[in-house]
C-alpha cells in the first residue's frame, strides 16, 4: 500500500528561474514557464508536427494528439465511440495487420499505450530514438489506412465492456458517470469518455458508424504529433514529411450543443450495494479552459486556497476533526465549460450533512475574505514548482504539450496560462468564487452503502 | 546519468545516483522491515509505523506544519509498506534541498507520535481493508485473496496492511517501540538521485552514524505450501463482473539464473499491460473476453499511471500468478479454462527458437524503460543491493544475452506447472459458479459477434470442457465482509 503525503491536485508551473538549469535545455523564450525549445512545422495538409529537444540519450517519445474525445458524441446512441475508437486503431492495416503492428513494436522494446478523455485522445510510444523512423511509418500507416474486419470490430466491443465492466467495482468511476449526466442536460459532457452503457452494450452494432468516426475525425488537420527526446528536428520534419504528406484533409465540422445554465440545485443519492464509506462529489458549473481569462485561472488558485493539505478546510476536516479520510477540489480543464469538482470520502454516514456544510462555508468564505499577500505567493509557488517537477521524462514532458494542443491547439498556451496565475490578485479570486460557487449552480452526489439510506 | 556508487561501510549505507544536470533530489530511504515483522496479533504495525512517518509530524513539526512547510515548494513525502521492506520516498526540487533533506530525516529518525495522527492513520488503514478493499476494488480484492491462499500459515500470509483485528490491537506505544527496533543503522540504506549538493552527503553520513546500531536478521521464511490441485475460493459480492488470480510460489528470485529464463518465458506468456503476450492476445484480442489478461513471475504493483512496476518491494520469495480482469459473470468459467490452457501449452511446448529470441530482445530493449526517472533508477539500484546482484537493469541485460532457447526451456519445466494452483476469485454468483467448477460442466464461451473465425470456435470446443481439478477439500465460498478480519 502507498501513504501519501503532500502533492493534492496536480497543477502544473514553473518560472524561468527554477528549471534554466534543468536537464541541459535551453528556454524556449525568456518569460516562458516551460523550459524547452519547441520547434513548430505545419504540413501543407494541416497536420501540425511539435519536435522538443530533450536530455534523454537514446530516447525518444512519439505522440499523436487527435483533438476528438467524447465532447464529439454528439449523435444519440454513440456515447463512448471516442474511446472504442481509440481501441479500434490497434486493429491493424493491410500493410501492417494486427499482429505485425505488434511484432514490430516488440521488436523495439517499445512502451505503448492510448489513453481517450473527454476531449482528446492520445496515442503514445517511448522507445529509442533510432526507431523514430519506424514509428512514423508504423503510426502514419494505420492513421491514414486503418482497415479492420467487422469480426475483430465485434470483438473488441467486448473489451470496452471489460473495461467498463473493471472500473464499476470503484466508486468514483460510478459517481463520475451520475455527476455528469445530472449536471449536463445538453452538452456532451451529460456522459464520460467511457460512455452510457447501453451504448456501450450497443457497440457491436455500430461497425459503419465506425468508418464514418474514422473518416470525419482521424484527419490530419485535426492531428498534431508531438516528438520529445534525444531527436533533432530536421530530421523529425524529414520523416514525418516522408511518411505523412499522402493524408488528406477532411471537412467535417462537428456541432456541439451548448449546455445552458443551470437554474436549481441538484442532488443525487446513490445507493452503494457494498459495504462502503460515503463518497461526496460536488460539481459546480464553470468556464471552459482558457489561457486569457483571469476569472478561469483564479479558479485554479482557488482550488488550492480552498482544498490542497495546506488549506484550513483540509486542516479542519482530516486532521482536527478526522471526519474525512480525504477532501480535494479542482476544475479539469475541458474545452468547452465544464465543472469545479470537489470530491471526499467520510467516515462515518451521519456525518455527511456537516462535513457539505463545512465545504459551502469555505466556498462562502473564499468569496468574502481576501487571501493573504503570503499565501498567495506560497500557492504561486506551489503551482510553479508542481510543474517543474513534473518534467521529469520524455513522455510527461510530451503529455504536458500535448494537453495544452488538445485543449487551445496551441502548445503555447501553457506560457500564457502561468503567466496568467502570476496576475491574479485576491480580488480576482474572491470574484471567481462569488460568480461560481452559488447553489443553484451545484450539483451533488452522495453514495453511501444501501443498508445506511 | 553517471554510475551509481554504495558507501561500502556497514553503519553508513548510502546509494547515489548522481545526476549533476538535474533540478530535483529523490530520496528513497529503505529500511530493512515490513510486515512479515509484525508481531502475531498485532498484524499492520509495520504499515502504520510507516504512515506515521509518511503522513504524521515530527519531533519539532506537527503533520500540519510539515504539510505547510512542503507545500510552496511542491515537494513529496511518502511511505511505501511491503513484505520486508519499507520505504520512505521524497522528492524535491534542489531549490530547497537542504531544508527538506532536514525535515525528511527528523521525519524518519524521531516521528512525532502524536495520538491524533495515530487515530488517523490507523481510522485509514482499518478503512482500506473493511472498506475499500472488501467493498470498492475488485481487481485488488481477487489479487489479496491469492495472498492469503498461497501463504496460509506463512509470515506473508496478511496483506501488508494486516489485518482489523491486528491493527485494533496497535497502541501507539506499539508504533513507538516497533520504530525504536527497526528503524536503526543496521536497518536503513540511504538512497538519494538527481542535481544534489555534495556536501550534503557528509551531513546524511552524519545523521545516520548517530542513530542506534540496532540489529537486523531476517525473519525465517519457511518454503510455502504449494498446492495440490486447484485450491481456491470465490470472494462472494455484489458486482458486474467476476475477478480471477491464480498462481503459486515459487522458488526463484532476481538473484537466481533461472529467474532470468522465467522473465523470457513469462514475458512471452502474459507480459503487463501489452499485446505481446498469449495471454492478452488469445482473451482479449481474438474474443474480446475483458480488458486485459497478464502473467508475473514476481510481486507487481504498477506504479502510477504507468506501466512499469513500482520499485521497493523486494521479496525473497516470489510467485507465478495469472491476472484474469474482470470477465462477465456468464463467461468466467471459460475465461478461467482458457487461461489454464494457456500456462499449460507454455509448459508443454515451451517457447519456440523465434518466440525465445524476439521477446528476450524484446525485454533487453523495454526493461531500459523501467528506469526513465532518477528516482526510479535509485530504487532499482537499491533493490539491486538487498537481491545481492549488480544494477539489475544492466545484469538483466547480460544475463539474458546468456540465456538459449533451451534454457527457458527447462526453467518452465522446472519451475512451472499447470495443474495445481491457488484460485482466487471475485463473483456475484459464487454458488452456481462454485457448483460449474466442481462438477467441470461445460462452459461455453457467450460471444457478442456471431462471426468468430472457425479456428477459434475448434479451440473453444476444446477450452469448455478442459477439466480444472478443483480440490474439493480446499474450495469454499467466502463473503467479502469476512476477509481480513485476523
Amino acid at each position: 500500500m502507498m501513504i501519501k503525503l503532500s502533492g493534492a491536485v496536480l497543477l502544473a508551473g514553473a518560472m524561468l528561474a527554477l528549471v534554466a538549469t534543468g536537464r541541459a535545455a535551453e528556454p524556449g523564450t525568456s518569460n516562458d514557464i516551460f523550459p524547452y525549445p519547441v520547434t513548430k512545422t505545419v504540413l501543407d495538409n494541416g497536420l501540425t508536427v511539435l519536435t522538443i529537444p530533450y536530455d534523454s540519450p537514446g530516447l525518444v517519445a512519439y505522440y499523436t494528439v487527435v483533438r476528438t474525445g467524447s465532447r464529439n458524441e454528439v449523435e444519440p446512441g454513440h456515447s463512448g465511440f471516442a474511446h472504442f475508437f481509440e481501441h479500434c486503431m490497434f486493429r491493424g492495416t493491410v500493410k501492417y495487420p494486427a499482429d505485425k503492428y505488434n511484432d514490430i513494436l516488440k521488436r523495439l522494446g517499445a512502451d505503448s499505450n492510448a489513453f481517450t478523455t473527454d476531449d482528446w485522445t492520445c496515442y503514445h510510444i517511448v522507445a529509442s530514438a533510432d526507431a523514430l523512423e519506424t514509428l512514423a511509418d508504423i503510426e502514419s500507416d494505420r492513421f491514414m489506412n486503418l482497415k479492420y474486419s467487422e469480426e475483430a470490430f465485434k470483438t473488441e466491443a467486448g473489451a470496452i465492456l471489460g473495461e467498463y465492466n473493471k472500473n464499476y467495482s470503484v466508486p468514483f468511476q460510478s459517481m463520475y458517470e451520475t455527476l455528469q449526466n445530472t449536471a449536463f442536460t445538453t452538452h456532451t459532457y451529460k456522459h464520460t469518455t467511457m460512455g452510457f452503457l447501453a451504448d456501450i452494450k450497443d457497440m457491436p452494432n455500430q461497425y459503419d458508424y465506425s468508418l464514418k468516426f474514422f473518416d470525419r475525425f482521424y484527419r490530419p488537420e485535426n492531428c498534431t504529433v508531438v516528438v520529445v527526446g534525444d531527436v533533432k528536428n530536421d530530421e523529425v520534419i524529414r520523416i514525418v514529411r516522408k511518411y505523412y504528406s499522402g493524408w488528406k484533409r477532411g471537412n467535417y465540422q462537428v456541432q456541439v450543443p451548448v449546455e445552458p445554465p443551470q437554474k436549481e440545485e441538484k442532488v443525487v443519492h446513490m445507493p452503494w450495494k457494498n459495504r462502503t464509506l460515503p463518497y461526496l462529489m460536488i460539481g459546480y458549473h464553470v468556464p471552459a479552459f482558457s489561457d486569457d481569462d483571469v476569472q478561469r485561472a483564479s479558479l485554479d488558485i482557488l482550488s488550492q486556497l480552498v482544498f490542497s493539505e495546506s488549506s484550513p478546510l483540509y486542516q479542519s476536516l482530516v486532521i482536527k476533526k478526522q471526519l474525512v479520510e480525504f477532501v480535494n477540489g479542482g476544475v479539469d480543464d475541458h474545452r468547452d465549460p465544464f465543472l469545479f469538482t470537489a470530491l471526499s470520502r467520510i467516515k462515518d454516514v451521519k456525518d455527511v450533512d456537516s462535513v457539505l456544510d463545512e465545504i459551502y462555508a469555505a466556498l462562502e468564505n473564499a468569496k468574502t475574505v481576501p487571501v493573504d499577500a503570503q499565501k498567495l505567493r506560497d500557492i504561486k509557488s506551489y503551482i510553479r514548482y508542481a510543474f517543474a517537477m513534473q518534467l521529469n521524462k520524455p513522455d510527461n514532458v510530451a503529455v504536458t504539450i500535448a494537453t495544452y494542443i488538445a485543449l487551445t491547439g496551441n502548445y503555447d498556451s501553457v506560457n500564457k496560462l502561468y503567466a496568467l496565475y502570476e496576475k491574479v490578485t485576491p480580488e480576482d479570486i474572491m470574484h471567481a468564487a462569488q460568480k461560481y460557487f452559488r447553489k443553484e449552480n451545484r450539483t451533488v452526489v452522495i453514495l453511501e452503502h444501501e443498508a445506511a439510506q | 546519468m553517471s554510475t551509481p556508487s554504495v558507501d561500502a561501510q556497514q553503519a553508513t549505507r548510502i546509494t547515489e545516483v548522481y545526476v549533476p544536470n538535474s533540478p530535483l533530489v529523490s530520496f528513497r530511504i529503505v529500511v530493512r522491515t515490513g510486515s512479515v515483522n509484525d508481531p502475531a496479533g498485532k498484524e499492520g504495525l509495520n504499515a502504520l509505523t510507516a504512515a506515521m512517518i509518511g503522513q504524521g509530524g515530527s519531533q519539532s513539526l506537527t503533520y500540519q506544519q510539515i504539510v505547510d512547510k512542503l507545500y510552496p515548494w511542491a515537494a513529496r513525502i511518502s511511505a511505501q509498506a511491503d513484505k520486508e521492506i519499507t520505504t520512505i520516498v521524497g522528492e524535491v526540487h534542489r531549490d530547497h534541498v537542504q531544508e527538506f533533506y532536514g525535515l525528511l530525516w527528523e521525519l524518519v529518525s524521531a516521528p512525532r507520535f502524536d495520538a491524533d495522527d495515530f487515530a488517523r492513520n490507523k481510522d485509514d488503514q482499518l478503512n482500506y481493508l473493511k472498506n475499500t478493499l472488501r467493498g470498492n476494488d475488485d481487481e485488488n480484492l481477487g489479487k489479496a485473496g491469492l495472498n492469503l491462499l498461497m501463504y496460509a500459515n506463512h509470515p506473508y500470509h496478511a496483506v501488508v496492511a494486516g489485518t482489523v483485528q491486528g491493527l485494533n490491537a496497535v497502541s501507539l506505544d506499539d508504533v513507538r517501540t516497533f520504530h525504536r527496533a527497526m528503524y536503526t543503522q543496521s536497518r536503513i540504506i540511504f538512497g538519494i538521485a538527481g542535481g544534489y549538493p555534495k556536501e550534503l552527503i557528509d551531513r546524511i553520513k552524519n545523521d545516520l552514524s548517530a542513530l542506534p546500531a540496532g540489529s537486523f536478521s531476517e525473519v525465517p521464511l519457511p518454503s510455502p505450501v504449494q498446492p495440490v490441485g486447484v485450491e481456491g475460493m470465490i470472494i462472494q459480492k455484489d458486482n458486474r463482473a467476476t475477478a480471477v488470480s491464480f498462481g503459486y510460489p515459487i522458488d526463484v528470485t532476481r538473484k537466481d539464473r533461472d529467474f532470468y529464463a522465467l522473465l523470457v518465458a513469462n514475458s512471452y506468456l502474459g507480459e503487463h499491460r501489452t499485446f505481446n503476450g498469449v495471454l492478452m492476445n488469445h482473451l482479449r484480442g481474438d474474443r474480446g473476453l475483458n480488458y486485459g489478461d497478464y502473467s508475473y513471475i514476481e510481486n507487481f504493483i504498477q506504479d502510477g499511471g504507468s506501466t512499469f512496476p513500482d520499485p521497493n518491494i523486494p521479496r525473497r520469495q516470489q510467485f507465478f500468478s495469472v491476472w484474469i480482469r474482470p470477465v462477465e459473470p456468464k463467461n468466467a468459467h471459460f475465461a478461467i479454462r482458457a487461461a489454464m490452457r494457456e500456462v499449460q501449452l507454455l509448459v508443454d511446448n515451451g517457447l519456440t527458437k523465434d518466440q525465445f529470441e524476439t521477446t528476450r530482445d524484446f525485454l533487453i530493449h523495454y526493461s531500459k524503460l523501467w528506469v526513465q526517472t532518477q528516482s526510479r533508477r535509485l530504487g532499482y539500484v537499491m533493490d539491486s543491493e538487498v537481491y545481492g546482484i549488480p544494477y539489475y537493469i544492466d545484469y538483466l541485460a547480460k544475463q539474458l544475452s546468456l540465456l538459449t532457447v533451451d534454457d527457458v526451456n527447462a526453467a518452465i519445466k522446472k519451475h512451472l506447472q499447470a495443474k495445481n494452483y491457488y484460485l482466487s476469485i471475485v463473483a456475484k454468483d459464487a454458488g452456481p459458479l462454485s457448483d460449474a467448477l466442481l462438477s467441470n460442466a461445460p462452459s461455453p464461451i457467450q460471444y457478442n459477434n456471431p462471426n468468430v473465425p472457425a479456428e477459434i470456435l475448434a479451440q473453444d470446443k476444446e477450452i469448455q470442457v478442459l477439466p480444472v481439478n478443483i480440490n474439493k477439500e480446499k474450495f469454499t465460498i467466502v463473503p467479502s465482509g469476512d476477509l481480513f478480519e485476523k
